[in-house]
């Protein structure tokens, strides 16, 4: 019992230290790749670690006063992390026992919430409207999330991530899980904050939105946990969707899976990179036509393809 | 000029007598594209009624003037347009100091809102009547009854500190909510405040507050310097088109004092002030790509325009505020020896436009965001008086460079850019389209570019109580100078009108019943520019050493990878 404990305490503090360390890198490439195709030559890939570490060597300045806002941006970090630990990450989630595939669709929408919240408590014009559109957004984005890891369930006749995953690994592509798959990358775009779906943010509408009356040490937070977040979705995605080629051997597998999550996060930056901000009424829009285009990947599930 | 038709000229002064009765003083022609009426004020308002609704003149801008010294009486002067006529004119009339009103001519020409509150906060002669008579030129916290452009008044009166003093703004609507913009945002490149009533996410009304930056330079003109100087400070009116605002005070001093300007000065005024519309409206693109989050449009677009500025150094030694103009001409030549690396230069720039062009024509996100987003109808764009691309997106056919020529656009002529539709897409495209046509410009102008002399000799002392107005289509609309010649070697009156004074007044209704989301990009597409409209002079600031950096060495000092990721 002790060493199981012991074991997975373990397993729980790898996965975190490595969405924690990783995190800041993957935003420095997917920088690179926006600044050359800016025509620019870019802050070197470090650059997310400096910036992480002089927010947080900085005053902690506080707009409001009140337990929600000064509670917020730990708590926000804190819920990336529980999902780093619920998601297989190479190898099987250390704490899969705990919770199952509906589990993490609650905890990943936490921390949007938890940032919303932060909007609202922080008494800001800016930040409300920022708030009102991150619920919106969350409100179109979360059924397609759904709908992709419901694709899987009903395919592996399993709830749990690394059952999709071993099922998926065993029984190779179909045409369900591809669309599942390419819906999920679509929601991640939106949920990653990433043009054009930043509108959440919208820096030259509403001055950062939820987040403007964050600084300091508090933004320092929020940043990681916007990082770690999309680098964790992007190993959910690659895990569960698109888990081909597997080793056997940890560490090829691990350098193989980092890959393919950077892969990825390529292509979510060149998504980026080539679009304009869309208007809040435009962007439910469009998820609400996903959402009814990944309708078919269950669809396509349950004739078995 | 050979443009104007002596019938227009007998009908104008036939509707502008029917209209006045015995108010009519005086009539004058000071130049032959320009009439000038003097009347009682009391019949100001049925005038600017005849020439608006009978002879659909445009309006320009008022000019309010001190002439207490010369005549013993305060002017009202304002300037219209007859565009298809080729002709300015004027309606002026003199203002008692023992009875400072006039009445308003908002409520006929709703352009005219700013120009009366601008008299009014300057020489302070009230118009009567207007719907909005609140502060406008002038700080907050300036006093009360102190009017900086009268004469008694000195360029350096300095008054005293006031407390606990704040805008007037309007209160919104019950139920609606304030949405601050400015006077710092992210979009807002210099000050200006914007409160935007909302309900959700939609905008029921908006008030402003600008004239932040205002800094005197009118008074300066006509207290401080000569008229040799005031080219340079003109030119520092706004930071992207200041060698318009030379040239538009230069031409009108020329236009004044009767001074001929050598061909070849003409042709290059207009290489210069095309090459400005080039790398403005390349700036402007980069900005509207910025505004919608597309960093991508920002940062190509820009770095098609370093060469445009790199080409304006290699003319004048300056990447910008040029300093050549002067009064009859140029003070600086373009070398003939530096034609073809500029038509060379001008191949690249056009390629690179062309390849911007098409990805933006073809872009669907970009048209999601802007069609049908901020548009302005004809029929108010002609009411508030809008000019520029603004204007000829709407429909309303207007470019000084075709309506009064100057410079050398008469012989090289231009093909005019306009949309109907009047939405922030068709602003778009009238800009592009302008900015390939700018480039066919320079080119032709170049290859066209006559042998001489660049400045004519200046003999006699320039007579006082000389008028001269000149308009010059900047990038963003067109830009007005009206000069009245004084003693002491300086104007007696000198006032600028930037494109931007008109255009922003225009905004209110462009922004009713939109998204929030949309309003930054409805107001950059107007291309705004408050130094400009304010009339602002920056001063760098000075450090005791000076060193001077090569090209390549700041390159290398703003690439440099520093030692920990701080900053060098």
């Amino acid at each position: 019992m002790t060493i199981w404990f012991v074991k997975t305490l373990l397993l729980c503090l790898l996965n975190v230290a490595a969405a924690l360390l990783l995190s800041p890198l993957c935003e420095g490439v997917m920088r690179k790749i926006r600044a050359a195709l800016h025509s620019r030559i870019g802050p070197p890939v470090t650059q997310p670690y400096w910036d992480l570490l002089k927010l947080l060597g900085k005053e902690d300045l506080r707009a409001t006063g009140g337990a929600v806002y000064a509670g917020v941006p730990a708590l926000t970090l804190a819920s990336v992390l529980l999902l780093a630990v619920l998601v297989p990450m190479a190898t099987a989630a250390p704490l899969a026992f705990a919770g199952d595939m509906i589990v993490v669709l609650y905890v990943a929408a936490m921390s949007g919430v938890l940032i919303m919240l932060a909007g609202f408590a922080s008494a800001s014009p800016y930040a409300s409207i920022g708030s009102s559109r991150e619920m919106m957004m969350l409100l179109s984005v979360e059924p397609i999330l759904a709908i992709a890891l419901i694709v899987g369930a009903f395919k592996a006749r399993s709830l749990t991530l690394g059952g999709i995953a071993n099922w998926q690994m065993q029984n190779g592509p179909s045409i369900s899980m591809a669309i599942g798959g390419v819906a999920f990358f679509l929601a991640l775009q939106a949920v990653a904050g990433k043009l054009p779906f930043d509108i959440a943010e919208a820096e030259q509408e509403i001055m950062g939105g939820s987040l403007v009356e964050q600084s300091g040490p508090r933004l320092a937070l929020f940043r990681w946990a916007i990082w770690t977040k999309q680098f964790v979705l992007a190993f959910l995605l690659v895990e569960v969707f698109f888990p081909w080629p597997r080793f056997g051997n940890y560490l090829v597998d691990l350098v193989t899976t980092v890959v393919k999550v950077l892969v990825v996060l390529a292509l979510v930056t060149l998504i980026d990179v080539v679009n304009p901000r869309l208007r809040i009424d435009q962007a439910m829009g469009y998820f609400m036509r996903v959402a009814v285009s990944s309708l078919a990947a269950l669809a396509f599930a349950v004739i078995g393809k | 000029m050979g443009l104007i038709d002596q019938a227009t000229l007998v009908r104008v002064k036939r509707a502008v007598e029917a209209g006045a009765k015995d108010a009519l003083l005086r009539t004058t022609e000071p130049h032959a594209d320009t009439l000038h009426f003097t009347i009682e004020k009391t019949a100001m308002r049925a005038v600017v009624e005849v020439l608006v609704n009978e002879l659909h003149a445009r309006f320009l801008i008022s000019v309010g003037t001190d002439e207490r010294p010369v005549t013993g009486a305060f002017s009202v002067l304002h300037v219209f347009s007859l565009d298809r006529a080729h002709l300015f004119i004027l309606l002026e009339a003199p203002i008692s100091e023992n009875d400072l009103r006039i009445e308003s001519i908002t409520e006929v020409i709703p352009g005219a809102n700013w120009a009366e509150r601008e008299f009014r906060d300057a020489i302070g002669v009230y118009p009567e009547g207007h719907p909005d008579p609140r502060r406008l030129l002038l700080a907050d916290d300036w006093p009360e009854g102190v009017y900086p452009l009268r004469r008694d008044v000195p360029y350096n009166y300095h008054p005293p500190r006031a407390e606990n003093v704040r805008p007037q703004l309007r209160e919104p609507p019950t139920g609606a909510s304030v949405v601050p913009m400015g006077p710092f945002f992210p979009v807002l490149e210099e000050p200006a405040y914007w409160r935007l009533f909302v309900e959700g996410e939609t905008i029921l009304g908006c008030d402003a507050r600008i004239f932040y930056n205002h800094r005197g330079i009118e008074k300066l003109g006509d207290s401080v310097l000569t008229y040799n100087e005031i080219p340079f400070l003109a030119e520092r009116i706004c930071g992207i088109c200041g060698f318009i605002h030379s040239t538009c005070y230069c031409q009108a001093v020329e236009k004044a004092a009767g001074i001929d300007v050598p061909r070849r000065a003409r042709f290059i005024r207009t290489i210069m002030l095309e090459l400005e519309r080039i790398h403005s409206h390349l700036l402007w693109l980069g900005i509207a790509g910025h505004i919608i989050g597309f960093e991508t449009v920002l940062m190509q677009a820009w770095r098609i325009r370093e060469p445009v500025m790199w080409l304006c150094e290699e003319i004048s030694g300056n990447r910008k505020t040029y300093g050549m103009n002067t009064i009859g001409g140029l003070r600086r030549d373009l070398p003939n020896e530096i034609k073809p690396k500029l038509l060379k230069g001008l191949t690249e720039v056009e390629e690179q436009s062309i390849a911007v062009r098409n990805a933006v024509i073809g872009d669907s996100t970009l048209h999601a965001r802007t069609k049908g987003v901020g548009v302005l109808a004809k029929d108010w764009a002609k009411k508030v008086c809008v000019v520029g691309p603004p204007a000829r997106a709407s429909g309303v056919a207007i470019d000084a460079r075709i309506d009064h020529p100057y410079a050398a656009y008469d012989e090289v002529p231009i093909l005019m850019a306009t949309q109907e539709a009047g939405d922030t897409w068709a602003r778009v495209l009238v800009r592009v389209t302008e900015l390939l046509e700018s480039i066919r410009l320079v080119r032709e102008a170049l290859q066209a570019l006559p042998e001489g002399p660049i400045c004519s000799e200046i003999k006699e002392e320039i007579p006082p109580g000389r008028v001269g107005v000149s308009v010059v289509e900047a990038p963003r609309g067109e830009a007005i100078h009206f000069v009245l010649t004084g003693g002491d070697n300086r104007p007696y009156r000198w006032r600028v009108r930037a494109p931007t004074y008109p255009n922003l007044q225009a905004l209110p209704a462009m922004v009713a019943n939109a998204n929030i989301a949309d309003v930054p990009i409805t107001l950059g597409s107007l291309d705004p520019c408050f130094s400009c409209t304010e009339r602002l002079e920056t001063i760098d600031r000075r450090t005791n050493e000076v060193r001077v950096y090569s090209h390549a060495e700041i390159l290398g000092l703003s690439r440099r990878k520093p030692p920990g990721g701080g900053v060098p």
